[in-house]
């Protein structure tokens, strides 16, 4: 079976998914990183990177700008790549005031969203938004850039589902017709409960006010105006973004630990994106504890380590016990593992890599390197 | 610690995905409920963990009695959200005729973190609300989402007084915002691991938690800790040792990797308590395969066991 690395090899967009601390950041970039030294012009896309990995990338500040990583970076790694390696941080809120510029008919009504409370809070309050802005930030790299190859990290999702409908989500909220319709700054009519009664019947619009209160609606009212007419402009930008996703040059890689929690995400995500027929591209297990014991026999005890120990010199009947217990402990886990991680192995068939837990946390491109080399 | 922290009302307990905040609060939960307390677990929106690390099936939407005197409920938006319509308009009919209109859910699922605000207007009712004189629990826990979604939620009542006028939602805010900045009834706990990201993600977790929420913070739990089990000349011998045929090779191997481990696990410890001053309870790392009422109980035996004042 051919690997991660193959697999994602004639690939021009690698969507890293999985749930949080699960190595996803790590392997993005080992993939871009790959690509690079191969000749590639390669960008990794991140979400909220280890500081030491940032530091490896070169990644000092967020900022939603692609950033060369170093020639002296990989020169220390002992790495002469053929391409070039480029690293950004996605800004949420950045590329959601790109995108309300890049819609708005006039710089009037730019600053009126801008200036907006509920916008405001949108980026932080709004849940799915920085999915949203990490697909929007993709479409935007892919379509207006020239990398051979753009890898995503993408945000840690409460649920596998948030990822692909967060979009959706989003724009129902600021398109909905009907509600802006209600909401709409009452203009003649004078208040707002009345606008409401004339339009929905005002026994509901009354006891809806009695619930949020009626500012709050107001409020969104006034929102939900600003966004008229630029509607369309996203819905088409989230209709792309969607197709570009279906695209036979994209994969996704999933990616977990052993961990239980991590393999129901990653098992959520594939049956998703194959019901959706996105590309599948591999399975990276990460952080799994590696079988040391593969004889056939029974783990020893302390009393038969005691020989061989004292054969390399060293007589010490506790350090002997220490090790026997320490072996035990360490293959109980490593079954484990593997027996959680059958679930995930059988039901989803495509490339995949069990990288084992390694003995340092990656932190720089040599660790990157050798990461990918594992893929 | 444990006296402090299982003395209030309402103790809430966070940090990154996958620390065991669940087994945290499972076995803050089951502290208290020996202590003779009356206990409420809730989860937020969760695949529910507590009741099964308990022993017991899960409950879902409705509170259930897990093991005695410890109760656990998953807090879901559609129902909070009903109960919470309940509340506020009083009567079943009003509330069938308003919220089961399409137009209205539609409202009620868009205006910006309505769900979250009745998912914990639900719980800190829970933790506030009295019968007979006596608080309806001793103890609300509130195994709290991932530190993003965590702090999401919590932030909901500030959010809503910096923004909605005078109102029903206001007025709700008040008392919730109120609850949750009360260094007598609320405490909030953080979970981490001895690892660089989860450490870094804490840190981050304890400045918002201070700047942003206001939430008195009373403990740090610190999991899953690797003994010293080898001292560096003995990890020295190991290396050498690794590559020798089994039995002997392996064993060493598995030593050096613990070793490593702990090393590794002992500098992020030494990062985080010189970071916050918090009162810190370091909870062994479990051999155990399989997550249930064994690690519940030797995690609560490890809380109970921490010293009173870990004041650093």
């Amino acid at each position: 079976m051919t690997g991660v690395r193959e697999s994602v090899a004639a690939r021009r967009i690698v969507v890293c998914v999985g749930s949080g601390g699960v190595g996803k950041t790590t392997v993005a970039a080992a993939i871009a990183l790959e690509r690079a030294v191969a000749g590639a012009r390669a960008l990794v896309c991140t979400i909220d990177p280890a500081r030491r990995l940032a530091n490896a990338l070169g990644l000092t500040s967020l900022g939603n700008v692609e950033t060369p990583v170093p020639a002296h970076k990989f020169a220390e790694a002992g790495l002469a790549p053929r391409g070039q390696l480029f690293a950004m941080m996605l800004d949420v809120k950045r590329t959601w005031d790109d995108l309300v510029t890049r819609h708005a008919p006039d710089p009037a009504r730019r600053e009126r969203i801008l200036r907006n409370r509920l916008y405001q809070q949108m980026s932080s309050a709004l849940a799915g938004s920085q999915e949203y802005m990490a697909m929007e930030k993709l479409y935007e790299l892919a379509t207006d850039r020239d990398y051979d190859l753009i890898v995503l990290d993408t945000p840690p999702t409460a649920h596998a589902l948030d990822f692909l409908d967060a979009p959706e989500r989003i724009l129902d909220f600021l398109g909905n017709d009907t509600a802006r319709a209600l909401l709409a700054p009452a203009i003649g009519a004078g208040r707002l409960g009345l606008r409401l009664a004339q339009l929905g019947g005002g026994y509901i619009a009354k006891t809806l006010g009695r619930f949020t209160g009626q500012a709050t609606l107001a409020d969104l009212g006034e929102f939900l105006q600003g966004f008229q007419g630029m509607y369309d402009g996203f819905k088409e930008r989230a209709a792309a973004v969607r197709a570009l996703l279906a695209r036979r040059d994209v994969g996704f890689v999933l990616v977990s630990s052993p961990s239980p929690v991590s393999i129901d995400e990653a098992l959520a995500f594939h049956e998703r994106l194959h019901a959706e027929s996105m590309p599948v591209a591999g399975l990276v297990v990460n952080r799994v504890t590696p079988d040391l014991w593969n004889a056939a026999g029974p783990l020893p005890t302390a009393e038969e380590l005691d020989g061989p120990l004292a054969a390399a010199g060293v007589q010490d009947g506790r350090f002997a016990r220490r090790l026997a217990l320490t072996l035990a402990e360490h293959q109980a886990l490593a079954v484990a593992e593997r027996q959680a991680l059958e679930r995930l192995l059988t039901r989803v068939s495509v490339p995949r890599a069990v990288v084992p837990r390694l003995e340092t946390d990656v932190h720089d491109l040599a660790g990157l390197a050798s990461l990918a080399d594992r893929l | 610690m444990i006296e402090s922290l299982l003395g209030r009302r309402l103790v809430i307990v966070t940090g990154k995905g996958g620390v065991g905040k669940s087994t945290v609060s499972a076995a803050l939960a089951l502290l208290a409920a020996r202590s003779g307390k009356r206990v409420l677990v809730c989860e937020v929106n969760a695949q529910e963990r507590v009741a099964p690390l308990l022993g017991a099936p899960p409950s879902g939407s409705e509170i259930r009695e897990a093991i005695p005197r410890v109760f656990t409920v998953d807090v879901t938006p559609h129902d909070a959200m009903r109960q919470y319509g309940l509340m506020v308009l009083r009567f079943k009919t009003i509330y069938d005729a308003v919220f089961e209109n399409r137009l209205v859910r539609y409202f009620l699922r868009v205006i910006p973190g309505l769900a979250e605000l009745v998912m914990l207007g639900k719980i800190l009712w829970e933790a506030k609300s009295e019968e007979r004189g006596a608080p309806r629990w001793d103890l609300v826990i509130v195994d709290a989402p991932a530190t993003g979604h965590a702090v999401q939620l919590l932030r909901v009542p500030q959010t809503l007084l910096d923004t909605v006028p005078a109102g029903p939602l206001r007025s709700d805010a008040t008392w919730m915002q109120e609850l949750l900045v009360d260094p007598v009834r609320t405490a909030l706990a953080i979970v981490t691991l001895p690892e660089e990201m989860p450490v870094n993600e804490a840190i981050e977790l304890d400045a918002q938690v201070r700047g942003l929420l206001g939430i008195p913070r009373a403990a740090l739990f610190v999991n899953a800790m690797p003994e010293t089990r080898f001292t560096h000349d003995e990890e020295a011998r190991l290396a050498a040792l690794a590559s020798a045929p089994q039995p002997l090779g392996p064993a060493a191997l598995a030593g050096r990797l613990q070793a490593i481990r702990a090393e590794q696990a002992h500098r992020q410890l030494a990062r985080i308590r010189a970071a916050l001053d918090l009162p810190m309870a370091v909870l062994p790392l479990l051999p155990l395969a399989a997550w249930g009422p064994e690690a519940v109980e030797r995690i609560a035996a490890a809380i109970a066991a921490a010293p009173p004042e870990a004041e650093p």
